[in-house]
């Protein structure tokens, strides 16, 4: 019977049932679309940083002493290296997979052609590393290519450490080649404390700061130039990190006064700092830290996204609560003689409620199936315009999505279900006195 | 024997006296005629004695019971229990066909059950009717209907508000002869209406005006076999 009246209820006010359910479609497919946007936003907000370089600088630990101590940077008075084949132990730390890219660096004053001062930086382009470690063997193919995303190569190509043998070759910034009249193809000679390399020009490189007067080379070239072969200065690290939270602002100050616990979830959780802290572990005679600027432009973008996101959710459910009231008032308003004559009947309060809620709530879920999928595919328009990539479907999106339209059909009936239990049959029934 | 009794019952509506300590007795079985122009207070007593309305004053005693002194939900129980109603408007839910439309009081009384509510059906001459839906039923059809939803559960007393307000002449006879029937079974039966002729049909007759009742007499002309 039960259902008979619920089937028949569906029949007669399906328009106002529809419009219940395209409420709650509405209002579950901004939540869902903002909910899984804003969980998988940190990843996207970070590959979209990742395109701005590295976020950790490994370097000497005498170099970082020297830098904390007199607050400079490339003291050219601080020659330590780091040996290229501990690189290798980047590969095996805890978080090596969230290692995006990587290079070693080692950059010195040249003198061009015979003339002018200009600095060279050795580097690896797209190096295919193999590291073995406690018989496992780790590959990787990294280098500056990935790094320097941002480069225009305006003639030439770009250096192909695997394709171009031997590594007589070098890039050369746009600045430096306008100034020297190079072009793709030539012959430069640079001269260096330690010795000379002739090296071929395979491209000029266009990057919109100071390296547009620079020369890149292969970090084999750049070693021998400054006589530290197997060595490098400092390297470059991109990897794809958790924006900084409370925890982590402690532990990048000192982890040893964090609790087991604590040390614990900081270490097994991709902040920066942990990260940094196991490439120290890796490489104890090497001192790795953040690029703050990135670091921190990810944890207020995240931080600014997620809250307007918020915004956006809580007032579409808000608006979907709202409608839910005006329609579920109106149609027990416009039913309120069939339900006085359920009450004159026999019916109880509490069954009355619960067949007007089982109606809404029907519609209410098929609304937010609905919209559970309209959301996704939001989610994926704003992930394709915004970061160019898809959104992932979170499982817990789902279950979110559902718990809060249940509260939001449920606090959206409340005036009408005030009104129902007010109803008297006395009163609709039979008018006068 | 005593199935109900009104002890100085009023019920006031802020100035308004609805009804003014109003006193009457209904045995078991007993067909009584509620009389009265509009507002002399029917409705009001109908409301109150099928416990749809509490008065403010008084006491209602039915079946050995005081039920002024019950819950709400109580009162729900005993009205589901004990009282069947019939309506002028026969408020039918209209995307119910009549078989369900009875259905429906005995799925909030206990259990539905079809064969049941086609014998009730049956009772008021509709069971070929089961089927059809309110909009497919004359007045006269929709009251029966009603009828046989009041009597679906096996009520003490039918409580019937102007039963034959909107039903011609022919409808009306179909329906007293139903009354008279559920009187001659030994079914107690209060019946609210301005209509002569249809209070005129009852064993006893109550007048009310200005909420107050100004007659309780036999009636004189009352047959069973009529």
């Amino acid at each position: 019977m039960f259902f008979r009246m619920i089937r028949g209820t569906f029949l007669r006010q399906w328009k106002k049932l529809l419009m219940i359910a395209l409420t709650v479609a509405l209002g579950a497919s901004i939540a869902t679309a903002m909910l899984n946007v804003m969980l998988d936003v940190g990843d996207k907000i970070n590959e979209e940083l990742k395109t701005y370089g590295s976020n950790i600088t490994v370097v000497p630990q005498s170099e970082a002493v020297m830098n904390k101590l007199y607050d400079v940077e490339n003291d050219e008075a601080v020659t330590e290296y780091i040996a290229e084949e501990k690189l290798g132990e980047l590969l095996t730390i805890f978080w090596a997979n969230n290692i995006t890219d990587f290079a070693p660096v080692t950059d010195t004053t040249v003198t061009l052609n015979g003339g002018d001062e200009v600095t060279l930086v050795g580097s690896w382009f797209d190096h295919h590393l193999e590291f073995t470690k406690k018989g496992t063997t780790y590959q990787r193919d990294t280098g500056i290519i990935n790094l320097r995303s941002w480069w225009d190569v305006t003639s030439g190509k770009m250096l192909d450490e695997q394709k171009q043998s031997g590594d007589g070759y070098a890039m050369v910034g746009s600045e430096l080649a306008a100034q020297h009249n190079i072009s793709a193809g030539d012959k430069i000679t640079v001269k260096g404390e330690k010795g000379s390399e002739q090296l071929v020009v395979t491209g000029i490189y266009e990057s919109g700061d100071d390296e547009d007067k620079y020369i890149y080379t292969t970090l084999s070239a750049a070693q021998r130039l400054t006589g530290s072969t197997g060595y490098f200065k400092k390297a470059e690290v991109s990897a794809i990190t958790s924006p900084d939270d409370e925890l982590a602002v402690r532990a990048a100050k000192d982890p040893s006064l964090l609790s087991g616990d604590e040390y614990d979830l900081w270490y097994c959780t991709a902040y920066v700092s942990s990260i940094c802290f196991q490439i120290q572990e890796a490489i104890p005679e090497a001192n790795a830290s953040a690029v703050r600027q990135i670091a921190d432009s990810e944890g207020k973008i995240l931080e600014k996204t997620e809250l307007l996101m918020t915004l956006i959710s809580i007032m579409s459910l808000i608006g979907a609560t709202l409608g839910i009231s005006n329609l579920v008032t109106s149609g027990v308003m416009e039913r309120s003689q069939e339900l006085a004559l359920l009450k004159a009947v026999g019916a109880t309060n509490g069954q009355i409620t619960r067949l007007v809620l089982t109606e809404i709530l029907s519609a209410a879920i098929v609304g937010a199936a609905a919209g559970f999928f309209m959301g996704y595919a939001f989610a994926q328009i704003i992930g394709r315009t915004v970061f160019d990539s898809a959104v992932e479907m979170s499982g817990m999106v789902a279950f979110i999505v559902a718990v809060l339209i249940i509260a939001v059909t449920l606090f959206g009936s409340i005036p009408a279900v005030r009104m129902l239990l007010r109803l008297r049959p006395s009163e609709v029934l039979h008018g006068g006195h | 024997m005593s199935l109900l009794e009104l002890k100085d019952v009023s019920k006031v509506y802020g100035e308004l006296h609805a009804l003014e300590k109003a006193n009457l007795k209904v045995d078991k079985g007993e067909w009584i005629a509620i009389m009265g122009p509009s507002g002399s207070g029917k409705s009001t007593m109908m409301n109150i004695i099928g416990c749809m309305d509490r008065p403010s004053s008084g006491q209602v005693i039915f079946d050995g019971r005081d039920i002024t002194k019950e819950s709400r939900k109580k009162l729900t129980e005993f009205h589901r229990d004990k009282i069947g109603l019939v309506f002028q408007q026969f408020h039918l839910i209209n995307y119910l066909n009549a078989v369900e439309n009875v259905m429906v009081a005995q799925y909030y009384h206990s259990m539905p059950d079809e064969k049941e509510a086609l014998e009730a059906l049956e009772r008021v001459g509709l069971k070929d009717r089961a089927r059809h839906l309110p909009s497919q039923l004359s007045g006269g059809e929709q009251q029966r209907v009603c009828i046989a939803r009041a009597l679906i559960n096996s009520p003490e007393l039918i409580l019937a508000d102007e039963p034959t307000g909107n039903l011609d002449e022919a409808n009306e006879n179909i329906v007293l002869d139903i009354f008279r029937q559920l009187h001659k079974e030994g079914t107690s039966l209060i019946v609210v209406t301005h209509d002569p002729e249809v209070g005129e049909v009852a064993q006893r007759i109550v007048r009310l005006d200005h909420g107050k009742i100004i007659s309780d007499k036999k009636n004189e002309s009352f047959s069973e076999g009529e």
